[in-house]
């Protein structure tokens, strides 16, 4: 059998270790585009920090590879896939056949588009590396900005105070996440980062960057911001033409059922790219997850070497904003909830929204409430009413 | 029965709870959103971030496995001779 696995990340890389451990025989080749063994994109932050060294990043050691006998293709991407010949071509034009072929490929980072030093994204070991030099040249003269109101920008004004830079912060809504959470969340998450110092400006577009080669501020429909790194967390979209162009069917990610099966015979997908069939919620989902990237490489893995396993997960991720802890748990789209309810307030320091379907429970997100988040998963997976939850 | 030694670095966690999905009995988020260890899903002698603990190689497996999943590698088991045995060093 010979396994194709595009995509060297957490799940990619995990299929790819499973494959192994259930046939020592098969051919598996492993595409990736970056040229890194993998590396935990979770522990960025703490590398950033001096928490960790840079080399305790790495979860596989470049020798790993080769060990497990996979054929390791790095810096390569994929431009061209064709289903019925059953094989795919390369960027270094070299073509792959396969009997199995999994997509993993991650997202790509949305960007400003703009090339001016100072501007940093957070998501691959090399946004890491090129921030950390940033920070080391600036030293205390930084002064931080950042653009978003997610978790990328959560992490950019972590990381901004640990080094004691003042950081202002724009964002186009109302509030952190102001498409799936209630005005109420949004205002204790905003009183919290402003109480702990940071400058937030709400309701901003981002129009330019100021300075010529090096950057000394930024321009939004609100006015000139003057910082010297500016953060960008603006979420990822999908390089899904040679997809789409190869007949597979793509919505908001990679539309594959419970088993992980695309709308191609032989074509899995898994991780941030894949819109699965969530059997916990009873619908198309696409997560961007590291749990649920990983357990999606082991299971998907198993359906491709034909043993057939239905994807089961209630996923969750946990970021903080300064000390205010926030959980992600299950379904979180506002869009596919009919109903969402608080408990707590702003007054209490704790609120947790849940999201409901037909009355039963599918989702939640919890801002300071950390004790609710065994009983949520649990009910979530239980299929129970919302309204049970007091 | 194999003894190990487990610890989990609280520094490090960050409460993804890969670790409580897949080793329930073992691991448990506490109120600060960090993992606790707990000997077969009970804690003698209270909460704590590190335990010694008599599991079968299925068990220990199992708890080798959740460790790998953590996406901060915050968790660290050392055999009965003081040996790390994840991270592997």
């Amino acid at each position: 059998m010979r396994y194709l696995i595009i995509g060297g990340g957490i799940a990619g890389t995990t299929a790819v270790e499973e494959l192994r451990k259930l046939d020592s025989s098969d051919e598996i080749t492993l595409v990736s585009e970056e040229q890194h063994a993998l590396y935990s994109r979770v522990l960025l932050p703490h590398y950033l920090k001096g928490k960790i060294p840079r080399e305790r990043v790495f979860l596989k050691k470049e020798s790993w590879y080769e060990e497990q006998k996979i054929e390791w293709v790095r810096g390569i991407s994929v431009v061209k896939l064709d289903p019925k010949n059953t094989f795919v071509e390369l960027s270094d034009g070299r073509e792959l056949p396969y009997d199995k072929l999994l997509i993993a490929t991650g997202g790509e980072l949305r960007t400003l588009g703009l090339d001016v030093r100072g501007v940093s994204y957070l998501r691959t070991l090399d946004d890491a590396d090129h921030l950390n030099q940033l920070l080391a040249e600036q030293g205390s003269s930084c002064r931080g900005g950042v653009y978003g109101g997610g978790f990328i920008a959560c992490e950019y004004i972590n990381l901004f105070a640990h080094f004691g830079i003042p950081t202002t912060v724009i964002f186009r809504g109302n509030h952190f996440w102001s498409k799936g959470l209630e005005p109420e969340v949004g205002r204790l998450i905003n009183q919290h980062l402003i109480k702990k110092g940071v400058e937030l400006h709400p309701g901003g577009l981002f129009v330019d960057t100021m300075g010529e080669r090096e950057l000394t501020g930024f321009i939004s429909s609100l006015g000139e911001h003057p910082c010297t790194i500016l953060g960008v967390g603006i979420g990822i979209e999908s390089d899904d033409g040679w997809l789409r162009e190869a007949g597979v069917k793509v919505e908001a990610g990679i539309v594959c059922d419970e088993f992980l099966q695309t709308s191609e015979p032989n074509i899995f997908a898994a991780g941030d790219v894949a819109e699965f069939y969530d059997i916990n919620v009873g619908r198309h989902v696409r997560v961007g997850n590291w749990m649920n990237a990983q357990m999606q490489g082991r299971v998907v893995a198993k359906n491709m070497a034909g043993e057939k396993t239905v994807f089961s997960l209630v996923s969750s991720y946990a970021t903080n904003a300064l000390g205010l802890e926030i959980i992600f748990v299950g379904d979180v789209s506002r869009a596919h909830a009919d109903e969402v309810r608080l408990v707590g307030s702003v007054e209490q320091g704790g609120i947790t929204q849940l999201f409901s379907r037909a009355g039963q429970l599918i989702g939640a997100v919890l801002v300071g409430r950390n004790t609710d988040r065994p009983i949520i998963t649990k009910m979530i997976q239980e299929k129970r009413r919302a309204s049970e939850f007091k | 029965m194999p003894k190990i030694r487990i610890k989990v670095d609280e520094d490090l966690c960050i409460g993804a709870a890969s670790c409580v999905t897949i080793a329930p009995e073992t691991f448990q988020l506490n109120s600060e959103n960090k993992a606790e260890v707990y000997d077969h899903g009970q804690a003698p002698g209270g909460p704590t971030y590190e335990r010694w603990l008599e599991v079968t190689q299925e068990q220990q497996e199992n708890i080798l496995l959740a460790a790998q999943s953590c996406p901060t590698l915050a968790i660290f088991i050392f055999d009965e001779a003081g040996k790390q045995l994840f991270p592997e060093l």
